[in-house]
């Protein structure tokens, strides 16, 4: 159960306060599937990284199951991510020095897993044929299109088998038909595993296939 | 996947961006390893030339002009040496103040290494490697040696024999000795070494006439004073019972012919019966108009030949002299004889007696043994072959006069109560030529060896291995010396390496974004980064260690060729585990701070601001601190230059430009987040630059402090570089108007000026002469630590408006008489250079040392003032008189200020012709002071080379900075291109960028250089240095801007 209430957000830039967030609130229960839309700029990123404890709001709270993300220390905002939450970026972000494999096991690196490695590297692998990118373990990033990064990405997201996927502009840099795919696996991953999905995008075929579309204007979410 | 895989795959895959890193810190390590091994070499190199000097010698006993028996050796269970210094000549070649060592085979075995087969034997020379350079020779070579007979007596004292007299040996060389063969045997702390020629001690011995002695006594063992004391013979004090048989008497006597005060006041106590006898020689006796020249006087007490109630004013005259000067009792006699004035000159002086009685000659009147052995007299044949050492006019002596002498040789004309002649004669070495006593009571020898102490006799124990020891710590760290050089180096290699580290960790934002997004600790990001950092360093640091060898080993080969004789080869290269393990650790410790410095900001960074930013440094609130640090700063510096005086110069000048430094780059932060933060730059290249030097403000401050601080420390000392000129002709200079600087090997002993020295011919213009004292050379040329400079004693009222003397202490008036008033008995004020009391004693003005004086007792040398840069570099000045009250035993001059009628080139023949006898060194006042003023200059040049490194490596990294501001920017480029912006618009934002980094960073730099060092620079030198400092920013200038045009063009072609 992800709650939101009163959040707002603003930054200092040169000259002037912007309010990115105005008195937002948000609920979605577990299980559930959503999309939030919204022009350039309205805050979608911002509201994404506050949802991921990548960002702290200026004021109102995040409740996530039990938890007050707001309130978390640097370090157990880190563990929260690190344990209960998968993230997908539109850039994909992976890691150029490390294969196919490596960059899925990346969230292992934070040492406190106490799951045998000989298990998450297994689980890893499983996660990358379920992606259909079997035959890519051993690639580097730059030898993968941009639809095998994002699904690498897809499966980095799942190997700490999180209850809560946040997707920033997941397919921004596909064509349709990749898009589909992705959106395939991700509310097959929802379907089978139950997890609470909340995807950003710009993109009204994957917005409409989530179970519910939110659009983020003047800081605040509407029912679109 | 494990943190350590991920580690080797982030070396691996950034391995091109970390070679930068790699290449700075081998730089950085390469540099200050090489500063720490290049100490280490000269303090090893120091410590072998210091054991090779003095070889398995424990400890001397030095005599100097005093000689002791070989027996004395033979009882001490050590070699005798005698040791004295000759002039060595090889056909046309030359060399001066040779050490000339007459030894026996027991020298041999003190030397470290294997050693030399067999003593010289006959006419062979055994020589070392310095004189057989100097004068081009090998085994085989014919050599000749003069010099000149030392004398049993100081040549110094009056009736002390001819000092002209000199002596050649003829032999050849049989061997060149290595340096571990004594080849380098020296008691002289200093690092180069002596000219030595060693040849049979019998032969040497018999050709000064001083068979069976000598005058140095090595010792492997330490010698005890209780053991030395209870060792010593009579004759090893020079003291001998004279048989008196017409009084049926004995004399005490001693072969140096005045009995020192010491060892008379201790025989007098042994001796209590003992009566003293001074006999001198009168030039004139004088009394009706009549006169007798050259005869001799006795002093006696209590002799039964005078009456008993005979008055100090009173004369007796044997009757061959009253007949002479037809006289009577009740008659005035005056007597004329000399004594010893300033510049050790005779004065004639004279007194008056008046007849008391005639007594015959005849008995105890006619015993010649009242004249001691006063060397060029008493051997004499007639009167007409007297050299005493006095000048005598020998036409005044009659036919009489002859048959006198033929008669009685040296027997008294004339005596007077004892008391009178010590008035009249006493001098610095004794009141006594004799202790007369009835008969000798042998039972009392013993307890008069027992009261007397070798110090008595002049003779003195040295631990030469205790001294070689410490003289081997050099008073200059090189290891502090270098790394203070190669500080801005070292510091731009540091800087160079923590910022291509931060471009690493810029590069990698989106990567540490996302492993923060993932859940990964920013702590443990931290130290990947870090443990990566770490990696990199090690592996540049060691092959900065393998560099440094090789670096260390050129820096060697270049301080040679300032303080070795034969170009270089001098030292020898060292490390030692504390400095490789130490100089290791620090440097990585030190880049790994300035790393972890550059990143600690980015490591705070949120991972969502990362994944924003990329490449960009985000700053997000204008508050900062740089205004206060830069007022405060202000603040600072405008103290330091204010409190330079009670600061000293350097201190002042370091805080002061320091703190006028980070005034300018706090300003210049200042600048950039006020820019930052009020963009209100026009959109032109200018103000687009301008904006753009704020976006990466760590950046641009790491490349524009690097300028600063390069061109501030080049341009500062640059500022202290010396030039030489003509300056030496000002009284007031260095040189305190002096042209000529000469020493000799063997000493002058009288006169001054240019009429009153005995030299071979007249010199061209006065001569200022000075004894040259016990001591060591303490001038920049030797690298040895010397606790006691040498002591220079001349008449110091001839040196008033001369040379510059700085400051002084206990004094009202700044004067060069202030020392010749003594500050307490056992105290004598010395004035020093300025340089070698702060660099090489490191002492204070007021501070005392302590010398041993000629009668063993200890004597202070007070730093009564400083003189300014002069040519007694290394040296203590004294007044003759008070220096001689404790040294007199000092023999000569050996040292001469000369001045010049003009004609340099001339005058230094003359002078050279004047003084070729005594195996003078002539070189010029400038030359010397040019020669000091060099390895000031070495410094400076070598810190010009060091800090120049680091001026091009700050330069680099703008060069560098250039093109990576331009990789991250392509986009922004082809933006503008696509723009239709034209290529020149975009090239001159890219040069008016990298011209503010320059602009700023030259301008802080010269600015703080320039207030800060202008108030201690020499009016004289101004221009010049100003013209040099010009030179050097305009250079630093374009350094700076090729760097960055070739980080542009790097970029552009690619």
């Amino acid at each position: 159960m992800i709650t939101a209430t009163h959040l707002t957000k603003s930054y200092e830039t040169p000259g002037e306060t912007v309010e990115v967030l105005r008195d937002l609130s948000l609920e979605l229960t577990d299980g559930a599937t959503a999309a939030i839309v919204g022009p350039s700029g309205c805050g979608k990123t911002t509201l994404l990284n506050l949802l991921g404890a990548l960002d702290r709001p200026t004021s109102g709270s995040i409740r996530i199951d039990d938890l007050d993300i707001a309130q978390l220390s640097e370090a157990d905002a880190a563990a929260f991510r690190n344990h209960r939450l998968g993230f997908v970026f539109q850039q994909h972000h992976l890691l150029p020095q490390l294969n196919v494999l490596e960059n899925v096991l990346v969230p292992r690196l934070s040492g406190d897993w106490d799951e045998p490695a000989a298990a998450t590297q297994e689980r890893a692998t499983e996660l990358l044929v379920k992606v259909g990118l079997q035959d890519r373990l051993h690639h580097l990033p730059w030898q993968l299109s941009g639809g095998e990064k994002l699904r690498t990405a897809v499966a980095r997201a799942l190997i700490n088998q999180p209850k809560l996927i946040l997707a920033d502009e997941p397919t921004g840099s596909l064509d349709p038909a990749s898009t589909d795919q992705v959106a395939d696996l991700l509310l097959e991953l929802n379907r089978d595993q139950g997890v609470t999905l909340l995807v950003v995008t710009h993109n009204h075929v994957l917005a409409e296939r989530m179970s519910q579309t939110l659009e983020l204007r003047q800081g605040k979410l509407w029912s679109a | 996947m494990t943190s350590l895989a991920f580690i080797r795959r982030g070396l691996t895959h950034y391995r091109g961006s970390y070679l930068g890193v790699l290449a700075g810190a081998a730089l950085g390590a390469m540099v200050l390893l090489g500063a720490l091994f290049a100490g280490d070499s000269v303090k090893a190199t120091l410590r072998t030339l210091a054991e090779q000097r003095i070889g398995w010698v424990e400890s001397v006993l030095v005599g100097g002009e005093n000689f002791v028996t070989r027996d004395l050796a033979d009882r001490l269970d050590a070699a005798p040496v005698l040791q004295l210094q000759a002039q060595v000549n090889a056909g046309q070649a030359s060399a001066g103040q040779v050490d000339l060592l007459g030894i026996d085979h027991r020298f041999w075995s003190l030397g470290p290494g294997k050693p030399a087969t067999t003593a010289p034997e006959g006419d062979a020379f055994k020589i070392n490697s310095t004189l057989a350079r100097q004068l081009d020779v090998g085994t085989g070579d014919s050599l000749v040696v003069r010099l000149r007979k030392p004398s049993l007596l100081s040549s110094d004292a009056p009736l002390s024999g001819d000092t002209e007299e000199l002596i050649t040996l003829r032999g050849t060389v049989s061997d060149i000795l290595a340096d571990d063969q004594m080849g380098r045997f020296s008691l002289r702390s200093s690092q180069l070494p002596t000219p030595l020629l060693c040849l049979p001690i019998d032969r040497l011995a018999e050709a000064i006439e001083h068979p069976g002695k000598a005058n140095l006594i090595l010792s492997a063992k330490p010698i005890d004073p209780e053991k030395l004391r209870a060792s010593m013979t009579l004759a090893d004090y020079g003291l001998h019972f004279e048989p008196i048989p017409l009084a049926d008497a004995v004399e005490l006597r001693i072969d140096n012919i005045f009995l020192p005060t010491a060892i008379e006041t201790k025989a007098r106590q042994v001796f209590p019966d003992a009566r003293p006898v001074l006999t001198y020689l009168a030039n004139t006796i004088a009394a009706n108009g009549r006169e007798t020249p050259y005869s001799m006087v006795a002093g006696i007490d209590a002799s039964p030949i005078l009456p008993t109630d005979l008055e100090d004013g009173e004369i007796v005259l044997n009757s061959w002299e009253a007949e002479d000067l037809a006289t009577k009792p009740g008659d005035d006699v005056t007597l004329t004889y000399y004594v010893l004035g300033r510049n050790n000159r005779l004065d004639e002086e004279s007194a008056t007696f008046t007849v008391r009685s005639i007594i015959p000659l005849e008995g105890l009147a006619a015993d010649r043994k009242w004249m001691p052995d006063f060397p060029g007299i008493a051997e004499a044949e007639s009167n007409a072959d007297w050299s005493p050492g006095l000048p005598l006019d020998l036409t005044r002596i009659r036919e009489k006069d002859e048959t006198y002498w033929d008669d009685h040789k040296g027997t008294p004309k004339a005596f007077i109560t004892h008391r009178a002649a010590a008035d009249l004669w006493r001098n610095r070495w004794g009141s006594a030529t004799g202790l007369r006593m009835a008969r000798l009571d042998s039972s009392r020898i013993d307890p008069l060896l027992d009261i007397l102490k070798p110090t008595d006799a002049g003779l003195a124990i040295r631990d030469v291995r205790s001294q070689a020891a410490s003289s081997a710590d050099s008073p200059t760290d090189f290891a502090g010396l270098f790394l203070g050089m190669s500080f801005f180096l070292i510091l731009a290699a540091v800087g160079l390496t923590a910022m291509l580290f931060r471009f690493n960790v810029d590069q990698r934002n989106h990567e540490s974004g996302l492993l923060a997004a993932l859940g990964i600790p920013a702590k443990r990001i931290l130290r990947w980064r870090l443990t990566e950092g770490f990696v990199v360093v090690a592996l540049g640091s060691i092959i900065g260690l393998l560099l440094a060898v090789a670096y260390t080993r050129g820096l060697l080969a270049f301080l040679g060729t300032i303080w070795s004789t034969d170009g270089g080869g001098l030292f020898r290269f060292h490390m030692s585990p504390a400095s490789t393990i130490g100089g290791l650790a620090g440097f990585m410790m030190l880049v790994m701070l300035t790393i972890r410095f550059v990143t600690r900001r980015q490591a705070r960074r949120g991972a969502g601001i990362r994944l924003e930013s990329g490449t960009e440094e985000v700053i997000r609130s204008r508050k900062t601190k740089a205004p206060w640090v830069a007022a405060i700063s202000l603040l600072v510096g405008a103290g330091a230059l204010v409190a330079s005086k009670a600061m000293g110069p350097q201190g002042g000048f370091f805080l002061a430009g320091s703190a006028f430094l980070v005034a300018g780059l706090a300003a210049f932060v200042w600048r950039l987040r006020r820019r930052q933060f009020l963009p209100e730059e026009a959109i032109d290249p200018s103000g687009l630059a301008a904006i753009n030097t704020t976006r990466r403000p760590t950046r641009s401050l790491v490349v524009t402090a690097s300028l600063a601080a390069g061109v501030f420390l080049v341009v500062s000392v640059a500022a202290f570089q010396k030039h030489g000129g003509d300056e030496w002709k000002n009284k007031s200079s260095g040189a305190g108007g002096f042209a000529f600087w000469i020493e000799t090997t063997s000493p002058v002993h009288r006169g001054s000026g240019k009429e009153g020295l005995e030299l071979q011919a007249d010199p061209p213009a006065d001569l200022l002469p000075f004894r040259i004292g016990t001591g060591d050379d303490a001038s920049c040329f030797n690298l040895n630590a010397v606790s006691r400079p040498r002591l220079l004693a001349t008449d110091v009222s001839l040196l008033e408006g001369r040379f510059t003397i700085r400051s002084t202490m206990f004094y009202q008036e700044i004067s060069w008489s202030n020392l010749t008033l003594p500050l307490s008995e056992r105290e004598i004020p010395a004035f020093i250079d300025e340089t070698t009391l702060r660099w090489v004693l490191k002492r204070n003005l007021g501070d005392r040392i302590t010398y041993l004086d000629d009668f063993g007792n200890e004597v202070r040398i007070v730093i009564a003032g400083t003189l300014a840069d002069s040519v007694f570099q290394g040296s203590f000045v004294v007044d003759e008189q008070v220096f001689l009250k404790h040294f007199p035993e000092s023999g000569g001059y050996r040292l001469f200020l000369g001045e010049t009628t003009g004609l340099i080139n001339s005058d230094r023949q003359k002078y050279q012709q004047a003084f070729t006898d005594l195996g003078a060194s002539v070189t010029t006042t400038s030359e010397r002071l040019a020669a000091f003023h060099s390895v000031e200059n070495t410094y400076i040049s070598i810190f010009h080379v060091l800090g120049g490194l680091g001026v091009v490596l700050g330069a680099a990294g703008l060069g560098l900075l250039t093109a990576r501001n331009l990789a991250e920017r392509r986009d922004e480029f082809a933006l503008l291109r696509t723009l239709g912006i034209p290529g020149r618009i975009r090239r001159a934002i890219i040069l008016s960028e990298s011209l503010r980094y320059i602009l700023w960073g030259l301008g802080t730099g010269l600015l703080s250089a320039i207030i800060s060092i202008l108030p201690n620079l020499p009016e004289t030198n101004r221009t010049l240095t100003f013209a040099w400092v010009a030179t050097l920013a305009l250079v630093i200038a374009v350094n700076a801007i090729f760097w960055a045009w070739l980080g542009y063009r790097h970029l552009a072609q690619s």
